[in-house]
């Protein structure tokens, strides 16, 4: 080095010399022009010397790294998601690391060799197929995903060229069917396609693993509303159900009527996640969240809660259900028909059409109108789930929609939809937007928004628990957890018109009725008569003793402990009317 | 002028290895790196599968049936729970006053001062 700066100064004065006698040629002396040139030569190697050091001092810093990069990249095709996990903790599901096989086509020297020896190996290979994409051009193909560490094994020990293993995330569902709707699946490429797992990748995670940095570490748990344990109880229940009223369909949801969380969700037929190809049956669609129903009777709740918010009705007000309520060429009929003119409280507990119709008809159809709207049956309704049924509203709403919506029918909503508006009539009277993800009372506290007065809401859950005492529901009467509840038994339209055979029955129970903390919906699709229902069908001979059942096993779950000091339903009036004073 | 080339060749040549020695435990390091990282890695994900593996073992289904299969319990009613505090007290501990002890007195005529008898009655 010290040699060659030595010239290299002195080249300052040489170097426009030797441009001199390269630009003037022949008449320069020959031998400066010899010198010139040298030097020229010398600074031409110095400079090259010089990049060749600096890059070998990149490369002695930067090798280090190197190897890391290669492990990101590793770790990117193997796109890892965060656990789910339950209230409790309890793992619903979780990535784990299995190898892939993968091949470069243009790396393998004998492909007919390579595709004897892996089928042998791997009897589910289809041979065509492999010999297809191993004799393209590409430099990169999968030959299968998700092989068994044994079978790796086996096929590094082949010694096929060109044939190599990447670890990849699987995604695993310990639970199997148990929480299927609501997590939802993921495609091959660990993306998220239904349920919470689309969601997650909403949240930005997509947009991690564009950038690679999805990694393992990164990834906290994400913590669902949802109580393994009841969700499986209930799910139990329902599957038994279905069975035993040979049902089409059946479903159920808990949900916690002061924070909107959600507790349980089934619906039965599912599908395990596991195996996402069952996911696509149409059959195994979330009738909670994507289907809409006529709710039937289960609707009646809303009308008499927004007739006694309105101030013109009260509990010891009375409506005439003599005789059926006639509209132009239509006629209401009452199912339980007493013919003779019921109080408030009787219209909720024989659960009478005219009754509810004539209250609706006296409080007007846009006061009817705008109070569903307040409670968020007419729009929409919005959860993390990214599948969502919008409710079939009526285009002209006239009087005659009023009468039958007043009782549940020619207004389809999703179940969960209901359940937010009843959770609403007996929690106080704020309604909660429902959630599946962990919420506090706080924060439930802040989303809230005061639909019914508090008075109305005492009322409600007083109709309730009269309703499980003697009414419709009154096998529900799990001792010590004082149910209260509302059946709802709709027909079914069947090609345009209501079926006189095939029902969709609906239970919703809330408990305990003084102070609910959870809400209970049982519907089962198309029930039939059995010899120890009498051959009914209605709500009252199965929704109702089913979620009798899912009380009595799910509330020691929920942390409920039964009480037997419990006041009647006639006194739970002045009970509150006390408390408040 | 020879001195302090000589000099300067040592110092370059002890430099040198003093370089090439840093450089070979940084090599070490980064080695031993590498290789905690991937047996963390390598952990993390047994970790993950037998957590899976847990998951799948204490799945309430799995549970149920082996408690339908191998115990004869029942569903849980209602009426057999009961609150903490209507539980009756419990019994008094039975501790005989030294001294005052008949039945000790018949079994040990002979005064007891080991105090066996006291840690009898209380086993």
């Amino acid at each position: 080095m010290t040699t060659m700066r030595g010239p290299s100064k002195q080249s300052e004065n040489g170097w426009q010399r030797a441009l001199r006698s390269l630009l003037y040629g022949h008449n320069v002396d020959r031998n400066v022009k010899a010198q010139a040139r040298l030097w020229l030569a010398i600074l031409v190697f110095t400079g090259i010397f010089f990049v060749i050091a600096l890059r070998l001092v990149m490369f002695a810093t930067v090798s280090e790294g190197h190897g890391d990069r290669r492990s990101i990249t590793q770790d990117a095709v193997a796109t890892a998601r965060p656990d789910i996990v339950d209230r409790n903790g309890e793992i619903l599901a979780i990535d784990v690391k299995t190898p892939s096989l993968f091949a470069e086509p243009r790396k393998i020297i004998d492909v007919d060799e390579a595709i004897e020896l892996l089928t042998a190996v791997l009897p589910d290979l289809d041979a065509n197929e492999v010999r297809e994409r191993l004799s393209s051009k590409r430099g990169f193909v999968w030959l299968k995903r998700e092989i068994t560490p044994s079978q790796q094994l086996e096929i590094h020990r082949l010694g096929i060229p060109g044939v190599g293993f990447l670890t990849e995330n699987k995604r695993v569902y310990p639970n199997g069917p148990v929480v299927s709707h609501e997590i939802g699946h993921v495609n091959i490429d660990n993306q998220g396609i239904a349920g919470i797992e689309k969601w997650l990748d909403g949240q930005g995670l997509a947009a991690l693993h564009m950038a690679g940095l999805a990694t393992d570490p990164l990834q906290r748990p994400v913590k669902l509303a949802v109580d393994l344990r009841v969700q499986y109880a209930l799910r139990y229940e329902l599957i038994n159900a279905r069975e035993k009223y040979k049902a089409k369909a059946s479903a159920g949801l808990i949900t916690d009527v002061n924070t909107g969380e959600i507790i349980a969700i089934v619906s039965v037929p599912d599908f395990d996640p596991n195996n996402p190809r069952e996911a696509n049956d149409p059959n195994h669609l979330n009738r909670l969240t994507t289907g809409v129903y006529e709710m039937g009777s289960t609707f009646k709740a809303l009308t008499l809660a927004m007739a006694l918010d309105s101030g013109r009705v009260s509990l010891s007000s009375s409506f005439d259900a003599r005789l059926p309520l006639r509209y132009g060429k239509f006629e209401i009929h009452d199912f339980h028909a007493q013919k003779r003119v019921l109080s408030v409280p009787e219209i909720f507990t024989y659960s009478s059409n005219i009754g509810t119709a004539r209250m609706a008809l006296a409080l007007g159809v846009d006061y009817h109108k705008a109070f569903l709207k307040k409670l968020g049956q007419l729009d929409r309704l919005r959860t993390e789930l990214p599948e969502s049924a919008e409710p079939l509203v009526p285009k002209h709403w006239g009087e005659l929609n009023t009468v039958t919506i007043a009782f549940g029918h020619g207004l389809s909503v999703a179940p969960l939809q209901a359940v937010m508006g009843i959770s609403a009539l007996v929690n106080g009277g704020t309604m909660i937007p429902p959630t599946f993800l962990k919420r506090d009372q706080a924060e439930a506290e802040k989303l809230a928004k005061r639909v019914i007065k508090p008075e109305t809401s005492e009322k409600m859950r007083y109709l309730m628990r009269l309703n499980v005492e003697k009414g419709t529901a009154t096998r529900a009467d799990v001792p010590g957890y004082f149910v209260g509840g509302k059946t709802g038994t709709s027909d079914k339209v069947v090609g345009g018109r209501y079926s006189k055979t095939k029902v969709l029955t609906s239970f919703t129970a809330i408990l305990p009725a003084d102070k609910p903390r959870y809400l209970l919906l049982i519907m089962i699709d198309e029930p039939q008569g059995l010899p120890e229902t009498h051959g009914f069908s209605t709500s009252g001979w199965n929704a109702v003793p089913v979620g009798a059942q899912v009380i009595e096993r799910v509330a020691p779950l929920l942390d409920m402990p039964p009480r037997f000091d419990l006041p009647r339903a006639d006194q739970m009036l002045l009970v509150s009317a006390k408390d408040t004073r | 002028m020879r001195l302090l080339n000589i000099l300067v060749l040592g110092a370059l040549i002890l430099a040198a290895s003093f370089v090439y020695k840093i450089k070979f435990d940084s090599t070490l390091q980064a080695e031993r790196v590498a290789k905690l990282r991937g047996e963390l890695r390598r952990e993390r994900d047994a970790i993950a599968i037998l957590r899976a593996e847990w998951a799948r073992l204490d799945t309430p289904g799995r549970v149920q049936r082996l408690a339908d299969r191998h115990l004869a319990l029942q569903k849980i009613k209602s009426t057999q729970f009961d609150k903490l505090d209507q539980l009756p007290e419990r019994p008094p501990a039975i501790r005989p006053t030294p001294g005052n002890d008949p039945v000790g007195a018949l079994l040990s005529p002979v005064p007891d001062t080991t105090g066996s008898a006291l840690s009898a009655a209380r086993r």
